[in-house]
């Protein structure tokens, strides 16, 4: 992992997706089954070894924000979906003038609450951590809450209490609670993250999906610090 | 990047600004309507305990007191100096003071940062003269320092009730505000002090400081943000006292678009939010809460557990302060059968005994008495709201279950009987929402 950071920060850019999934497993943070693929054949045969539905995402050191830049295309259901999917993402990269590494070919997690945990840095008091309930809660409401790194586990377990939406969390019209163990330990990990790896600056784990047992990390963007000047030995 | 451990203004530095031996003030004056003026008399007047010399080339004597030309012309030393002179004469009078022993100074005068570059430039050179000469320095642009323990009233108005509650305040008028109303309520402060422009002295070294000053039960900050973010942690997480804070600035967000969607979302008060419930800081969202939180938790000890018993004379009152305590997570529960059977043998029949109990208009000091004695045991905290004119109210007093007390609706009888539950130390409350709210407070 630490080659990847390295190397992702003397390339002055962004955790690409597959790296940051990398950075997540190895917290033992749960991310989608997948595959960094360079040819539509290599899609489908990653999409038939992984399971359907798939999601197929552009990976370009040029491109934080996949969603808006066309560079996602979800729900893909069989081979030929899949092949389609991997011309589109790559003539959409060639047409933005994107640096192209692939694509990632990634397991369709099962719908489930979303939530975002996200790390950023306060010009004062430096690290800290932002959990929140996904869509119009975040959007709209500004539904969030923040801690200091590092956090407790009271920290964290107070954090995810303090926004409006918890409700939802704890279950409504029937619905049981979500797991919200492992979000709780999700929070500490993005914390314990940002203490190790003081050069990752930011952070969005945005969707979240939380179930009643355990949670999966869809998206990940880790942003690091520029490249500062060389230190003097 | 490991943060440097930040260090504290000493005590010994504190203790001349706070309580020192001597004072003199430089620019005082012999017009009354100056504040060179007021502050050398209200420094006078408030029964300061040694020698205060007025300095003032132009004058011979002020208030009876004869005045120097400079600060080198007083033969006996020197351990505190406040300053109200023209903001380009500071620094080198602060050089002047160094020399002479000098080890605190108040600087009331503005003209400094918060007018622009040219004030900004002379707020520098009042800092490094000030770390030449090892003088600790409040202000410059602010309302002074009011200790009635010493007692110190380098500021105005001329306050002197002594309490337990320590305001700092980067406004000066927001500052006296609260210690006029704790003054009025014969409740006083521990010390007052108006941090101004925080060129040297910050919230950190007074939070630092009052967390071991013996007068101090609990401190209210008001301010405008941090000034530096590591030192004010380590001061907070050094202070075992209640701390509550009023942070103004809530808006604008200035939302800008960002790279990472975290970062869009960090406004700066959502941080704040966060950082002071980490700490356990308790916010305050307007001055009536830092006034009334902190005269709470200085002057309550914490409930043993959240189960309140709302006895009051007036239904309404009882409405109000059940919605508080609904929202803010204090437990109205109700009376055990135990209890109402003893309450229906001594109460009138028209009284209504549940939670809120209703004693109705014509209740008496007696019966809340009677209430609070039959709540031991059931409840944790009884609210005596005394909602009518009702005499002899201030000698209800007990400690289990623990008294919150509000008063509204006495006239006479309530003022009269507000200053005399203050000056046994207990705390009273103008409204049932206030009182119930500032309650919630203790058990967070």
């Amino acid at each position: 992992m630490t080659t990847a950071l390295h190397a992702a920060l003397q390339e002055g850019r962004h955790l690409l997706e597959p790296e940051a999934y990398a950075l997540l497993e190895a917290y033992g943070v749960p991310v989608p089954s997948h595959r960094l693929v360079t040819s539509a054949e290599q899609a489908a045969a990653a999409a038939a070894e992984i399971g359907y539905p798939v999601v197929a995402k552009i990976v370009s050191p040029d491109i934080v924000h996949k969603t808006e830049a066309g560079g996602v295309l979800l729900n893909l259901t069989d081979g030929p979906a899949v092949h389609s999917a991997y011309r589109q993402l790559t003539e959409r990269g060639r047409a933005r003038k994107a640096a192209l590494r692939g694509v990632l070919i990634s397991r369709m997690a099962p719908p489930a609450i979303e939530v975002i945990v996200g790390l950023t840095q306060d010009v004062q008091f430096g690290p800290v951590v932002m959990f929140g309930l996904g869509g119009i809660f975040v959007e709209v409401y500004q539904d969030v809450a923040f801690r200091l790194v590092p956090l407790s586990e009271h920290d964290a377990a107070a954090m995810i209490r303090e926004v409006k939406a918890f409700p939802l969390l704890q279950g409504i019209r029937g619905k049981g609670p979500v797991d919200l163990a492992a979000l709780t330990d999700l929070v500490l990990t993005v914390s314990r993250i940002a203490e190790a790896h003081r050069e990752i600056v930011e952070m969005d784990l945005n969707p979240v999906l939380v179930y009643d047992t355990g949670l999966c990390v869809v998206d990940a963007r880790v942003l690091l610090r520029q490249a500062a000047a060389p230190q003097k030995p | 990047m490991p943060a440097a451990s930040p260090s504290f203004k000493s005590g010994d530095a504190l203790e001349a600004l706070f309580r020192p031996k001597s004072v003199a003030v430089i620019g005082a004056s012999t017009a009354p309507e100056k504040l060179g003026y007021q502050i050398f008399k209200n420094i006078l007047d408030a029964g300061f305990p040694g020698m205060v010399y007025p300095v003032n080339p132009k004058a011979t004597e002020i208030l009876g007191r004869p005045c120097y030309r400079s600060i080198e012309a007083i033969p006996d030393p020197v351990d505190l100096v406040t300053i109200i002179i023209p903001a380009a004469l500071v620094a080198d009078t602060i050089r002047q003071c160094g020399k002479r022993g000098v080890r605190g100074a108040i600087v009331i005068s503005g003209g400094f940062s918060e007018t622009g570059a040219e004030g900004e430039a002379l707020q520098n050179q009042l800092v490094a003269a000030a770390h030449e000469a090892d003088v600790a320095v409040i202000g410059p642009n602010c309302q002074g320092v009011n200790n009635p323990y010493h007692p110190l009233c380098a500021s105005w108005p001329l306050l002197t009730r002594r309490g337990g509650v320590a305001i700092v305040s980067q406004s000066g008028t927001v500052g006296a505000a609260l210690m006029d109303w704790a003054s009025q309520e014969e409740l006083g402060v521990s010390t007052f002090v108006s941090l101004g422009n925080r060129a040297d002295v910050d919230e950190a070294d007074l939070i630092h400081y009052f967390a071991k000053d013996p007068h101090t039960k609990a401190i209210a900050v008001y301010m405008e943000g941090v000034k530096v973010a590591s030192k004010f942690l380590a001061a907070v997480r050094q202070c075992h006292k209640p701390l509550v804070v009023l942070k103004a600035g809530r808006t604008p967000k200035g939302r800008k678009a960002a790279e990472s969607h975290t970062r869009s979302l960090a406004g700066r008060d959502e941080v704040y939010e966060g950082v002071f419930r980490q700490l356990g800081i308790h916010r305050a969202a307007d001055l009536e809460q830092l006034y009334d939180f902190s005269k709470a938790l200085a002057y309550l000890p914490r409930p043993k557990g959240p189960r309140l018993l709302i006895v009051t004379s007036s239904g309404g009152s009882g409405i109000l302060a059940t919605d508080v305590a609904e929202v803010t997570g204090l437990d109205v529960v109700p009376l055990p059968d135990e209890m109402v059977r003893t309450l229906r043998e001594v109460l009138p029949k028209h009284c209504i005994v549940a939670n809120p109990l209703d004693l109705t208009g014509d209740a008496t000091a007696e019966m809340y008495r009677q209430v609070a004695e039959a709540a031991a045991g059931h409840f944790d905290i009884v609210a005596l709201i005394f909602g009518d004119p009702i005499p002899g109210a201030s000698a209800v007093v007990g400690t289990d279950p623990l008294q919150l007390v509000i008063f509204l609706g006495g006239a006479e009888v309530e003022r009269h009987e507000r200053l005399l539950f203050h000056q046994k130390g207990i705390p009273v409350f103008p409204t049932p929402e206030r009182g119930i709210r500032a309650l919630s407070e203790l058990l967070r």
